[in-house]
């Protein structure tokens, strides 16, 4: 598992040239008029850890809600590997794009097995999910999943509505995890919960992430875990990216122009993307 | 440009002139004047002054305060008819015809009892008194044993009715959901059938149905599936309508269709409630299955219909405290399957 990790980690590191998700001049006016996107344009590779951080109502979620298709684009295009977004590529996509989301999402009363079963409702065949009677083999990678995000045994059948924020989380990244998604987007995972959790929480979902070559997209909000985790730091105020680099080039600077829109972004700060 | 309406969101007021609305003004008050209104006058059709005059001269005979009332009177007549309540069956001898006195059916007695007629002798011209002996095969429970047979029968149109309004009612709130219906035309379609068939007593429906399927219960459960379906295609739809959309968005994130979606976020979700609407029209469905029998239709009402048109009130009494006891029993149960549906 180790050895196939590295060299999956490796083969992603190696494809850098391909981009796995790329974004091209993508913008989203809403009705009210308020662009949350302006203009964006970015890569991410394969097998990265990108996190796009930006102040409240700086297009994140947007940003993340575009490439599996739940906010639909004003112009510009998403691509993922050589498939670009379109009404009908949309379902195959959402299908390899697993999404983590800021208040878990998950149905409360139903039990964490079934809540991480549910990952699979969208493969398995029409009359397995209608009576809820899912392949042997997935229920195995159920208990899998569920061990690999520090869950137990005991936890299978409780109420998801039973368990602590970061428990519930933990089942959100479960389910996500569940079918082996390329892509990972996470929508702030980590916003409803204190920052040792959050901190815990992230490692997992990197690890987990690394473990299966996905890609991961996440919204955060906090710049310190960002710059512990990322591979990479996309920044954006008011629909644009204003930053897009390494974390250690992420500098106090960075942060207050982000923040702050203190100064035009200086050359250095302003690296351009894996071109 | 952008920036300020983005930063300011158009007019930007100082707070001194907000203005946060009272909960309610002049229009409420005005709204309260015309209801009242309304029910005064209404209440002058309906003679609930009447109603009013009328219970209370009765609660008063019923106290002593007052000799007599006429509603009192009324009611406590009918009322007093209905006891004791009959539970034996008691059948003529005389109109048996294949019966071994000396292997007598199960439980069964021979009662006699003397019948003293009179009759002008024509001879005589006198008043003669001749006693006669009646003997009656009595079963001790047989009535209280016939009515309990009626009563599992209307059960059982009262659970088919259950099971067809439910298969109905599954489609009508699949297309009457705002959220997943496909289209708008499907959507007012659904809820016009919805709103049709709960706007059809039963009864009329029965009535209709026994034309066609002829009297028993088949009319019967038809009729109350029918006007169920009425009922749960409205429930069902707007608890999908105000279920969670948390847990759909994320199905719906990973390319999973309306179906699956429905059936995997929203049915957890919906679950216990849906539990317990079908309870209640189960509940529903046993009430007016005593009540449907009435137009023929099957089940206990035929037999409470019978009696009554008899002037069977005993038995009219028996089948009252059966329905009862029914409808009770099941409240029971359906309570507990509902607390451990939801705990």
């Amino acid at each position: 598992m180790a050895a196939a990790a590295i060299l999956q980690a490796a083969l992603g590191t190696g494809r850098e040239g391909q981009p796995h998700l790329s974004f091209r001049d993508l913008r989203k006016v809403y009705a009210d008029g308020v662009a949350a996107l302006d203009g964006v344009s970015a890569h991410v590779a394969r097998g990265e850890f990108c996190v796009v951080l930006g102040p409240s109502g700086s297009g994140k979620s947007t940003l993340l809600r575009v490439v599996n298709g739940l906010t639909d684009l004003t112009s510009g295009q998403m691509m993922l590997g050589d498939t670009a977004l379109s009404p009908k590529s949309l379902r195959g996509i959402r299908r390899r794009v697993a999404m983590v989301h800021q208040q878990f999402n998950l149905v409360e009363r139903a039990s964490v097995a079934a809540n991480v079963l549910a990952g699979a409702v969208a493969e398995v065949a029409g009359w397995r999910a209608m009576l809820g009677w899912y392949p042997p083999e997935l229920r195995t990678r159920v208990c899998e999943v569920v061990a690999r995000v520090g869950l137990d045994e005991i936890h299978l059948p409780r109420r998801a509505a039973a368990l602590s924020g970061g428990q519930q989380q933990r089942v959100g990244i479960a389910r996500a995890l569940l079918v082996r998604p390329e892509v990972i987007l996470a929508d702030e995972p980590v916003a409803s919960l204190d920052p040792a959790i959050s901190r815990e929480v992230l490692g997992l979902l990197r690890e987990a992430a690394r473990e299966q070559g996905a890609t991961v997209l996440c919204s955060l909000h906090q710049t310190d875990l960002a710059r512990e985790f990322a591979d990479r730091i996309i920044g954006m105020r008011k629909g644009r990216v204003v930053f897009d680099g390494k974390p250690a080039l992420f500098d106090d600077r960075a942060e207050a122009e982000l923040y702050e829109g203190l100064a035009v972004p200086s050359p250095e700060t302003k690296e351009k993307a894996y071109a | 440009m952008r920036e300020a309406i983005l930063q300011t969101g158009g007019h930007p007021r100082p707070a001194s002139e907000w203005h946060l609305r009272a909960p309610y003004d002049w229009r409420a008050a005005l709204a309260v004047l015309l209801i009242a209104t309304a029910l005064f006058w209404s209440g002058q059709r309906m003679e609930v002054g009447k109603m009013l005059n009328l219970t209370g001269e009765a609660v008063a005979a019923g106290v002593g305060l007052k000799d007599e009332s006429q509603v009192g009177k009324g009611l406590g007549r009918m009322i007093g008819a209905l006891f004791p309540f009959v539970i034996e069956d008691r059948r003529e001898l005389a109109r048996i015809t294949d019966l071994d006195r000396d292997a007598l059916p199960m439980f069964t007695r021979i009662e006699a009892t003397e019948v003293t007629t009179y009759h002008l002798n024509a001879d005589t011209l006198q008043v003669e008194q001749q006693v006669e002996v009646k003997e009656y095969l009595v079963h001790p429970f047989g009535y209280l044993t016939k009515v309990l047979s009626k009563m599992v029968e209307t059960f059982e149109i009262a659970i088919w009715a259950t099971i067809i309004s439910v298969l109905l009612s599954i489609p009508l709130a699949f297309f009457g959901a705002r959220n997943y219906t496909p289209n708008r035309f499907a959507y007012s379609a659904s809820r016009g059938v919805v709103s049709f068939l709960r706007s059809m007593p039963e009864l009329i429906i029965a009535m209709f149905l026994v034309l066609g399927f002829g009297f028993g219960a088949i009319a019967g459960y038809l009729a109350l599936g029918l006007h169920g379906a009425g009922f749960l295609g409205k429930f069902y739809a707007e608890d999908i309508e105000a279920a969670d959309r948390k847990p759909q968005e994320a199905l719906t994130a990973l390319g999973a269709g309306k179906l699956r979606v429905l059936r995997a976020a929203v049915l957890p979700q919906v679950a216990p409630s849906y539990v317990a609407y079908t309870l209640y029209i189960l509940d529903r469905n046993v009430r007016m299955a005593a009540v449907i029998g009435l137009v023929g239709a099957g089940g206990i009402g035929q037999e409470l219909k019978g009696r009554y048109d008899t002037f069977e009130y005993g038995h009219v009494g028996t089948i009252l405290l059966v329905i009862f006891l029914t409808v009770f029993v099941l409240d029971q149960v359906s309570a507990r399957v509902r607390a451990r549906l939801i705990g």
